[in-house]
């Protein structure tokens, strides 16, 4: 596209008195393009300013827009120019608010980020969203059956969409359709089950279709234009699929685990899912004998918060003692419960329910269970009391309740191996990771390189960014919901699966316009390749974090954009630089870190390079300026879409070029991670690994190159982060590439 | 040393709790968090503690608990009410369980049944306090011998009391009722009607 360039720079927010705007039009002499019109103005945001702009794409034919103004993080919505480019340098939070008005040093800054901006939209094109051949499907998949996914399809339904669900076992309801009561509000007293007439609606809606006992054989292609096979008894059938929900579910902890509680060992010793059948059945009695049940002691956390068998908590036992406790009473006023546990777990509203089997005459126990036995036909626990710190003996029981937690489906019974090259060479079978796709039981078999299922954590969850993408898996465009997701009560698995069913409607709608979803949302741009030249050394496909990349007949990457969020960690793997975005690429920002002015060595002004995650760590430097937060003027801000797009080119050519440091800023990564594309920050420090040997090669010291760690949190820690670094530089001394 | 299993959770004595204790059942709302002890003034001379006096009952300790001298300590400063998150009333659990103990024979701490026993014959035959007689009658409680002896002890407060006009020099002597007042026989029907309400029944 032929460019003609607008620079506009708002000296309003205290800009125009801080800097020095001549000077600015003649730092950006001899850069590769020359603006057409260079203007400044009052207050850029205001009317008139806006409205200057728009006069001048109209009746100038300017296409590609520069707004030195504040930062792009706001008024997005003002500076909006449809069919234009437009870069926005950062001069009001990222110079004017953090340096001191009117000096030398402020001003230069200034003049870089500006040379940056401009160098920045010289090389960006205008993206094409990408559309393809086939038609954009906007029907979600529901996969399981259960209270997470019919209110998922429910709530599709209503909203207008085309659900297919899949449902493995011959009749909808999964475990809940199985039970006796819930509990879910009014907490006061435990109901009849409300799955009922969910499955009722559900079979009734004409808007969903319904396969039961059916598998999925096969999932192939990506958001908008996912192909599935389905496999019901006997027959097959294909639908085309915009989205999918997975509610697949959960089941009990095996109980087989539990010896130690007398499980197996004695007839009268059965878990909460028994006891469900029990009462469902009509009646609850012994097992061992047929015999009327009085007195039963319950056993909280059986298995559960165990670090040698299901360490965490799965938020429910609790409540399913509290209700079989009070269907027990109610239907034997005589019977008496006793409940052993660690802590009793009942969130929010749920606690009335715990009050009201207090009130019923529950007596409840906190300890640890140190022995179940058998006397004379009857059960006894032994436990250490520990608000009496005593022991306490629980005997004459005839039916001792073991609370178990859950576990998601995806848990694999036993871990699968799979060939992987082995350190002397060759090969050898070893347990795959759960965050590998190769890790969950088989649900979806999706067609992808990376895995045919989605990629967990440890526990077999699917993996996700917690805090700002609850239902993410990684898998764009495949949303968990329910126990697949996270243990939850019923309760909360609804309001889970309207979630998840938003975001997938989320997802098939973006697809239709090309736009990518969060946390990129509205983005048109995904990754061009330039096959050429490209070595199949497949380090695309392997880091993508999302599994877009797959790879065709003749080994060549085989780009799926739709599954795409556009992190760019695909262009930092690729060591043949043939990666690239529309406006953004390894090229573009390697010219962006020439154009930056380097003084000579004898005017002691060092520059570091500081390559910035835009997802928490440019927001922190935002919120450093707008708290008038002073940091050294020597750094260079590049913004980067995640740390993961980082091309170990660009820092030799720093370096080369007599910059003196390089920085990163990027999320937190590890057991906990931060990075908003799950593996990006944590791929860039493993890039940077190898970097020393680029320094040694240069002869330069490894401490010009670091990377730190920086949440959305952390603006008063920025100016700490930059002056340590521009410290640790000046204590090396200026880098001998100067003026070369 | 193996340690006896002490506990076995018999519920006889919660279930006498429940029904025989003012604010007994209260206690089934108590879900052991601990407010109440960390709130209690006396908490550091106590044994136990309310919350634990909780547990104990529902454990089936009827010994240590009506023995325990934690019941009678209860200042009624009403703290443990005001903090405790499941609205279970303390206080009145604790009075409740000090009477159930006086009642059911046991003398928790004989110092404060004594003066309460004096204390209330006293509002009880006079309808109002009279510091004189009350203490007199504490004081007798042990015998004459044991009584003089303690209100010798006392005799520089109850001179200063008497210099003050806040003593009658008359109620020394034993035998002597402070002056009653008007219609003292209705306030006793109320009384007595009280104490038939509570769940201990009319002594
Ligand atoms: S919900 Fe209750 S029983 Fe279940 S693991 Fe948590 S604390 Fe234990
Ligand atoms: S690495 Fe990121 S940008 Fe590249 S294909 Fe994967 S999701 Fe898209
Ligand atoms: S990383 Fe680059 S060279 Fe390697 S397979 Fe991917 S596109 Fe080809
Ligand atoms: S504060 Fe209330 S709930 Fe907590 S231990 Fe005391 S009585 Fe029980």
């Amino acid at each position: 596209m032929d460019k003609k360039l607008g620079v506009y720079v708002c000296k309003g927010c205290g800009i125009g008195d801080a800097i020095n705007v001549e000077a600015l039009s003649e730092a950006i002499e001899g850069l590769d393009v020359t603006p057409h019109l260079f203007k400044d103005v009052p207050v850029l945001c205001s009317k008139e300013g806006v409205d200057t702009i728009k006069a001048d794409i109209e009746g100038e034919g300017i296409n590609a827009v520069v707004v030195a103004a504040c930062s792009p993080r706001v008024l997005y919505d003002v500076f909006d120019f449809p069919g234009c480019l437009l870069e926005r340098v950062n001069l009001r939070e990222g110079v004017t608010w953090c340096q001191p008005p009117g000096e030398e040093d402020t001003q230069m800054m200034a003049n870089d980020y500006l040379r940056l901006g401009i160098t920045k939209i010289s090389k960006s094109e205008l993206p094409e969203p990408f559309k393809p051949e086939e038609e954009i499907s906007k029907r979600i998949m529901v996969v399981g059956g259960g209270m997470a996914g019919l209110t998922a399809a429910l709530e599709g339904a209503k909203a207008g969409y085309e659900v297919v669900l899949v449902e493995k076992e011959a009749e909808l309801g999964g475990w809940k359709a199985k039970f006796y009561k819930e509990f879910s509000a009014p907490y006061n007293d435990i109901h009849d089950l409300s799955v009922t007439s969910l499955i009722q609606q559900v079979q009734g809606h004409d808007k969903i279709k319904v396969y039961t006992a059916s598998e999925i054989d096969k999932t192939a292609g990506g958001p908008g234009l996912y192909s599935v096979d389905i496999k019901s008894n006997g027959g097959s059938a294909q639908e085309k699929i915009g989205a999918i929900v997975m509610a697949t579910g959960w089941k009990p902890y095996d109980p087989s685990n539990l010896e130690h509680l007398g499980y197996g060992k004695f007839k009268n010793v059965v878990t909460n899912i028994q006891m469900e059948e029990m009462a469902k059945a009509g009646k609850i009695v012994r097992p061992s004998d047929g015999g009327p049940v009085k007195k039963v002691g319950f056993i909280q956390c059986a298995g559960s918060r165990d670090p040698e068998r299901l360490p965490y908590c799965s938020a429910v036992c609790c409540l399913a003692t509290m209700k079989q406790a009070t269907y027990l009473k109610q239907m034997d006023a005589d019977s008496q419960a006793y409940v052993v546990y660690k802590d009793i777990r009942t969130p929010m509203q749920t606690e009335d329910l715990y009050r009201k089997v207090q009130r019923d005459g529950a007596v409840f126990i906190r300890g640890e269970v140190e022995s179940v036995s058998e006397q004379g036909g009857s059960l006894v626990i032994e436990a250490m009391d520990v608000l009496l710190n005593d022991k306490v003996r629980l005997e004459e029981l005839d039916l001792v309740v073991l609370a178990t937690g859950m576990v998601p489906t995806s848990m694999p019974a036993e871990i699968p191996k799979k060939e992987m090259p082995a350190e002397g060479g060759g090969t050898e079978l070893r347990e795959v990771a759960p965050d590998s796709g190769f890790f969950s039981t088989p649900a979806l078999r999706l067609q992808y390189r990376q895995g045919p299922e989605i990629p967990t954590l440890k526990y077999g969850f699917p993996d996700s960014h917690f805090v700002c993408f609850p239902y993410e898996t990684r898998r764009t465009g495949i949303y968990a919901a329910g126990v697949a997701h996270r243990p939850m009560d019923s309760t909360q698995a609804k309001s889970d699966a309207a979630g998840a069913m938003l975001k997938a409607i989320q997802v098939v709608e973006a697809t239709a316009v090309g736009a990518a979803v969060h946390p990129r949302s509205g983005d048109m741009t995904y990754p061009d390749f330039f096959m050429q030249r490209c070595t199949q050394c497949k380090r695309c496909t392997e880091e993508c974090p999302f599994g877009a990349i797959n790879e065709d007949e003749k080994g060549n990457p085989l780009p799926n954009p739709t599954r795409c969020r556009r992190c760019g960690v695909c262009m930092g793997a690729c060591p043949e630089r043939i990666i690239s975005f529309k406006n953004y690429s390894v090229g573009m920002i390697g010219s962006m870190i020439k154009s930056i002015h380097i003084p000579e060595e004898d005017e002691e002004k060092p520059r570091a390079v500081v390559l910035v995650c835009e997802n928490d760590a440019y927001p922190a430097l935002d919120m450093a300026g707008l708290q008038k937060l002073r940091y050294s003027p020597f750094v260079r801000v590049i913004p980067m879409r995640c740390l993961g797009g980082l091309n170990l080119v660009w820092i030799a050519d720093a370096l080369s070029r007599g910059v003196d440091g390089i920085l990163l800023l990027g999320c937190r990564h590890g057991d906990d991670y931060q990075c908003h594309f799950i593996k990006g920050s944590e791929l860039a420090t493993t890039r940077l690994s190898k970097v020393a040997e680029t320094l040694n090669r240069l002869a330069l010291e490894s401490e010009r190159v670091k990377v730190e760690e920086v949440s959305i949190a952390d603006a008063h820690r920025i100016p700490e982060i930059l002056n340590e670094f521009m410290e640790t530089l000046e204590g090396i001394g200026p880098n001998p590439y100067k003026g070369w | 040393m193996a340690q006896k299993a002490s506990s076995k959770y018999d519920p006889t004595f919660a279930k006498e709790v429940f029904e025989k204790v003012d604010s007994g059942e209260e206690i089934k709302k108590c879900m052991q968090c601990g407010v109440c002890a960390a709130s209690c003034p006396l908490a550091d001379k106590m044994e136990f503690s309310p919350r634990k006096i909780f547990t104990m009952i529902r454990a089936g300790e009827r010994q240590k608990v009506l023995a325990s001298k934690d019941i009678m300590l209860c200042t009624s400063c009403y703290t443990c009410i005001v903090r405790c998150p499941r609205k279970v009333p303390v206080m009145e659990v604790m009075h409740g369980l000090a009477h159930h103990a006086l009642r059911s024979g046991f003398v928790p701490r004989k110092e404060s049944s004594k003066f309460g026993k004096a204390f209330w014959d006293c509002i009880y035959k006079t309808g109002r306090v009279d510091e004189g007689v009350a203490a007199r009658n504490y004081y007798l409680a042990d015998g004459l011998v044991a009584g003089a002896k303690r209100g010798l002890e006392m005799k520089d407060i109850a001179l200063n009391m008497l210099k003050h006009k806040r003593m009658n020099i008359m109620s020394a002597i034993p035998g002597i009722q402070g002056k009653k007042i008007k219609n003292i026989a209705t306030l006793q029907k109320m009384l007595d009607k009280a104490e038939a309400m509570g769940k201990g029944g009319s002594k």
